[in-house]
């Protein structure tokens, strides 16, 4: 047997231990990686600084403990952006599976940072079943859909919800997502209730979305830990989405490597076997 | 009768809140259609209890009947039970109730549930590479084309294979790659795909709607 043979029929636990070893390296060796900043990035750091001061604005945790890597350095980018503008938020989510513990969870800590206080510069409405008729319900009242927060709380009692009745109230939309749920943000509040709004999703999804950019639906987005990266950066707040980059830098290499030796040792071996028939 | 009632109700849901939409919440149509979509809400809550109890039914028999695996479907029942009792209970009993930080909820979501299925994704890349390397092969002119696109992409989207792509001056690939890949080809094909995607849900609603599409009850 060639070595290219040998090559193609490589077991498969080789390409796991080098897969380990480009994750654990960057780590062990922390690198300083130059991160160049996208259009699509760009426009959502200045759709939220031209957002004027005290706006009150929904970031939504639409995504699964799964993709905390990809999802959550981007919630925690946009707090520091919101809360340094003095910009009231309101968090939900429409998923069952943590999306209200990671937006109580994730909000809290950032507003323990900018002195925020719960109820008049920030609010967890926590989750509901059936997001269209949430989306499409809060238009006209968002009690009407949520009487109370994720604790329980009845929204009557918040300040911040005195004054946030509806979409009317809403200056801007954040959606972070690692699934379909961004489509209905899109069709439902942009398009019907109009409200501005950017995405933040993971690298798979991300293609998709460039359809909302073109139309203008979204007015930036945020594609997979290197938008994250890119967003940390312009909010001056590097955290671990870029220090991520280096592990994933070394690891699409280790793919692309991979993928032209499979293919340099498929096409040898088999002109050698055409050649030895 | 057990067909006429669920069309009958599915006809009027249907329509009273297509035709809601062109009204405002001053109307009384406008209101009837807010007050479905609260109805909305509540039965969907609904389907997750139905969830709840079907996984408990189907696991119990099967701990029961001693069938292959049946340890780790008492490891299922027990995680369902041990999350939700405690997060329906009031935080006015026990700080430990409900949902809020330092519940036993919250522990569980924080400390096993979320760095569980963050591991279980994270293992993809590995299955990935190990598939990229024996699957991504160039037979044919398409699957070079793929090949080809998908490297340059994966090149783009990390800060040391943009510094690659930058070694050429004479032309500016990333911003190609953004412009012309990303937003041209890519977004001419999701846009497509959006589209027919939409027209599909459309004439599919329109079905239920008016009774021509029964399988939600199970028939054909």
């Amino acid at each position: 047997m060639s070595i290219w043979n040998k090559l193609e029929k490589m077991d498969r636990r080789w390409v796991y231990l080098m897969v380990a070893i480009s994750v654990v390296i960057p780590f062990l060796f922390p690198m300083t990686l130059p991160i160049s900043i996208t259009p699509e990035a760009q426009a959502v750091y200045d759709t939220i600084d031209a957002l004027p001061d005290s706006s009150t604005v929904m970031l939504v945790f639409d995504y699964y403990p799964s993709t905390i890597a990809e999802c959550e350095p981007m919630a925690i980018a946009a707090l520091h952006q919101f809360f340094s503008k003095n910009i009231k938020v309101i968090t939900l989510s429409n998923i069952p599976l943590g999306g209200p513990s990671m937006a109580e969870t994730i909000t809290r800590m950032m507003a323990k940072k900018y002195n925020k206080k719960y109820g008049v510069d920030f609010v967890n409405l926590g989750y509901k079943a059936n997001y269209v008729a949430v989306m499409s319900g809060m238009g006209q009242s968002i009690e009407d859909i949520f009487p109370t927060d994720n604790s329980g709380t009845p929204l009557s009692e918040l300040p911040l919800m005195k004054q946030t009745k509806n979409y009317d109230d809403i200056s801007f939309l954040f959606e972070v997502a690692d699934n379909a749920t961004a489509d209905y943000w899109v069709s439902i509040v942009n398009a019907q209730f109009g409200v501005p709004m950017v995405c933040g999703t993971t690298a798979v999804s991300a293609p998709k979305y460039y359809a909302f950019i073109a139309s203008g639906q979204f007015k930036g987005l945020l594609g997979g830990m290197k938008g994250a990266a890119e967003y940390e950066i312009l909010v001056g707040k590097k955290a671990d989405a870029v220090t991520g980059m280096s592990a994933q830098s070394l690891v699409h290499l280790l793919i692309i490597f991979l993928v032209l030796l499979g293919n340099i040792s498929f096409f040898i071996g088999r002109r050698k076997s055409q050649g030895t028939a | 009768m057990k067909t006429t009632v669920p069309v009958l109700v599915a006809f009027l849901s249907g329509l009273i809140l297509v035709v809601s939409f062109f009204f405002d919440d001053k109307n009384w149509l406008g209101l009837l259609g807010q007050e479905l979509k609260i109805w909305l809400t509540i039965v969907a809550g609904f389907t997750l209890l139905l969830g709840v109890v079907s996984i408990t039914r189907v696991n119990w028999s099967a701990v029961q009947r001693k069938k292959e695996g049946w340890k780790f479907k008492i490891l299922t029942l027990i995680a369902i039970f041990a999350m939700a009792i405690p997060s329906v209970l009031s935080p006015d009993w026990s700080i430990r109730f409900g949902r809020n930080e330092g519940s036993i909820y919250d522990w569980l979501f924080q400390y096993l549930m979320s760095p569980m299925m963050a591991t279980m994704f994270a293992t993809l890349a590995f299955y990935i590479a190990s598939a990229a390397y024996r699957a991504f092969r160039a037979r044919s002119a398409e699957a070079t084309l793929l090949l080809v696109t998908a490297t340059l992409i994966m090149l783009w989207r990390v800060p040391m294979g943009e510094w690659f792509l930058n070694l050429f001056p004479w032309i500016d690939i990333p911003y190609l790659l953004n412009t012309y890949i990303m937003g041209g080809i890519n977004m001419a094909v999701q846009r497509g795909i959006i589209i027919g995607a939409a027209l599909g849900a459309a004439s599919m609603s329109l079905r239920i709607i008016l009774g021509i599409e029964r399988t939600y009850m199970g028939k054909g």
